[in-house]
């Protein structure tokens, strides 16, 4: 039974969504503010966090942020009720996997959550090592290397490298890398992908650009000399 | 703006100056360019001819100015060495070239030069006494000096129309090019920009200064604006968004609610989100009509305790405890006053609920009444407000109490109020009680 962290100060919202989630097998633990959120992310071990922005005391975004700063990759579904776009991804930016702006249809809000924790059984299918490009990655010791170095990767982030990594210099669509990360298609004006690249990218120790956007088409990886 | 910083001062004076510059510096290159008309050797025949009258002492004294001599000479002035008219010039001649003839006189040896359409000789020497002499002007220093004149004209022209470039780059550089510079920063600001790339501008003391410090302001003034539209759409977003999404949930869960136990919860739920829905899109609406002066006032006699009264009468038909709570000052000074009891209803209503929502003490409303003035207060007997966030208050959708009590209002009743006041004439403003609690005030002037 997987266990998810809901971190929301609409208490009315809250027990619903317990109701809901509780009723598809998950176990449900709530934090009604941001410091006791935290406290319960860091302390106990969940397999998804469900987030909220506006939070009292210490908001979403600073609690993800001091999440990861402790370098928990547990994986993070953000709800927003903001409506400007530069707040959903500024969420991705700081190390979110998916977002969900409010209000969402609690069958979405589900699917969501079971395309996020589906990963890790999806990820033991195929454990065996790829290699390209300077690029390996481990599925079975959970790590990636870049030119010897240790990428410090979120779940959704190592997905979507292994996913480039095995495509060995074919293009791979947004769409396809959507799916084999997040679980699901790609929405019009969903902008979540490019923050995940741009992540990633970030990391790189040399040549962010060896992931290169084909465009309108993708991205891939290409041989840097 | 003193009077000599004005800009048409300033163009005045540079205009003036540059004038003078390029006048001058024409005159200054015609000088130094054109050949001058520099003295001669007077010629030995010229020499000779006079030789005969100048060499006898007498002959030499007795030539005044005026005087002819032979073939065409003329005495133009003469210096004795003493007595009463030492020095004689001819008439004619001393106003217009009397510093030259002075000078002339005072030369060491004999030289010419021409002085109009004649040729000045001398000095001639003997005894003590000096003599001038003019003679016409042969045609062949006329034309020489028809040349002269020609390159000197030449000369002036051209620092005329280098001068006159000259005036125009300095114009440029100091009058066209801050305009530029404006017209660059106010397309700065209609790309959305706060601080326009201004450089030294706004320093400048003149009308030109004076605009950029304006648009410097009024880029400030726009761009917070700006911010205050966003993040009021934003809040409203977030705030319309929240009961949508509990309403989205309830309503799946009582689809799913195969039995219909828990149906009445949900629907509840529904009803409430609805509610609060429609509140704050009214008041929202109400909001924007008060700010952009839609409201139209309907101004009679409005006694103040009458409406107090009937509030707390109407509050507490609607929770009877709300209304035990509510205690009115009667002994108070309460006046009757032209205004529009709906918008005054409106203000006081708002500050009384954010009373009854915060706190659960009693609530305390009075009234002082001035010659100009009256001020109705609410105070309640809650915690107070911290004083940086007393400002605060009345920003729509600002909750002091900042975890989401949704048994609270929708945060926009002091808003409401603050705007209601101000069409009324009057103004809201809160503080702490002394002695505890939040005491919000309602100042309006009695109208005449």
């Amino acid at each position: 039974m997987s266990k998810l962290l809901l971190v929301d100060d609409d208490a009315e919202l809250s027990s619903m969504l317990e109701q809901i989630l509780t009723k598809e097998g998950f176990q449900l633990t709530l934090a009604a503010d941001g410091e006791a959120g935290l406290e319960r992310a860091l302390s106990g071990s969940y397999d998804l966090i469900l987030l909220d922005v506006m939070l009292p005391g210490i908001d979403g975004f600073q609690l993800l942020q001091r999440l990861r700063q402790q370098a928990r990759n547990t994986p993070v579904l953000m709800l927003t009720a903001r409506g400007d776009d530069d707040d959903r991804v500024a969420g991705l930016e700081l190390g979110a996997d998916d977002y969900l702006p409010k209000p969402f249809y609690p069958k979405e809000l589900v699917a969501r959550v079971k395309a996020l924790l589906r990963r890790t059984p999806h990820t033991s299918v195929r454990p065996e090592k790829s290699e390209y490009a300077g690029f390996v990655i481990d599925p079975s010791q959970n790590e990636a290397r870049c030119d010897d170095t240790q990428l410090d990767l979120t779940p959704t982030e190592f997905d979507i490298l292994r996913t480039l990594v095995r495509a060995h210099g074919e293009v791979v669509s947004k769409d396809a890398l959507s799916v084999a990360a997040l679980g699901r298609s790609l929405a019009p004006f969903d902008r979540s992908l490019d923050v995940h690249i741009s992540n990633i990218r970030k990391k790189l120790p040399t040549d962010p650009e060896r992931i290169q956007t084909v465009r309108g088409r993708g991205y891939r990886i290409i041989q840097f000399a | 703006m003193r009077w000599y910083h004005s800009l048409s001062l300033r163009l005045l004076f540079l205009f003036w100056v540059l004038l003078f510059a390029v006048a001058s510096s024409g005159y200054l290159l015609a000088l130094w360019f054109s050949k001058p008309i520099a003295p001669s050797p007077v010629p030995e025949a010229v020499q000779s001819s006079l030789a005969p009258l100048l060499s006898d002492v007498n002959t030499f004294r007795s030539l005044t100015p005026g005087r002819l001599l032979a073939g065409d000479y003329r005495v133009a002035a003469s210096l004795a060495p003493s007595g009463q008219e030492r020095l004689q010039l001819d008439r004619s001649l001393s106003a217009s070239h009397r510093r030259l003839l002075l000078s002339q006189l005072e030369a060491d040896k004999p030289q010419q030069i021409p002085i109009g359409n004649r040729m000045l000789i001398g000095p001639f020497k003997l005894d003590g006494y000096s003599l001038l002499v003019t003679r016409p002007i042969t045609a062949e220093e006329r034309e020489q000096q028809v040349v002269s004149e020609q390159q000197t004209q030449r000369v002036q022209t051209l620092a005329l129309l280098i001068g006159s470039l000259a005036i125009a780059i300095l114009l440029g550089a100091w009058l066209v090019m801050p305009l530029r510079r404006l017209t660059h920063a106010t397309r700065e600001i209609a790309k959305g920009s706060e601080k326009p790339e201004l450089k030294r501008l706004p320093k400048r003391n003149d009308e030109l200064g004076e605009l950029a410090r304006a648009l410097a302001t009024t880029a400030h003034d726009l761009a917070v604006s700006r911010d205050a539209q966003r993040r009021l759409l934003s809040d409203v977003s977030h705030e319309l968004r929240s009961p949508l999404a509990r309403m989205q949930v309830a309503l799946m869960l009582s689809q799913d609610d195969d039995d219909g136990t828990d149906r009445e919860q949900h629907l509840g739920q529904l009803g409430r989100d609805l509610e609060r829905l429609s509140t704050i899109i009214e008041r929202i609406l109400s909001l924007s009509r008060l700010e952009n002066g839609l409201v139209n006032l309907q101004t009679e006699a409005v006694d103040v305790r009458e409406l107090v009264s009937q509030l707390v009468k109407d509050l507490g038909y609607v929770d009877p405890q709300h209304g035990q709570r509510l205690q009115v000052h009667d002994s108070d000074d309460w006046p009757v006053i032209d205004s529009d009891p709906e918008l005054l209803r409106l203000v006081l209503e708002n500050l009384i609920r954010n009373a009854l929502q915060y706190t659960d003490d009693a609530i305390e409303i009075s009234c002082q009444a001035l010659p100009e003035s009256y001020t109705v207060f609410v105070r309640d007997h809650g915690q107070g407000v911290p004083e940086d966030q007393l400002e605060q208050l009345f920003t729509p959708f600002y909750r002091a109490d900042p975890s989401r009590n949704h048994k609270a209002g929708v945060g926009l009743g002091m808003a409401l109020s603050l705007r209601a006041a101000a069409v009324l004439g009057g103004y809201v403003d809160a503080r702490n009680h002394p002695d505890g609690g939040l005491e919000v005030a309602v100042t309006l002037t009695r109208s005449t």
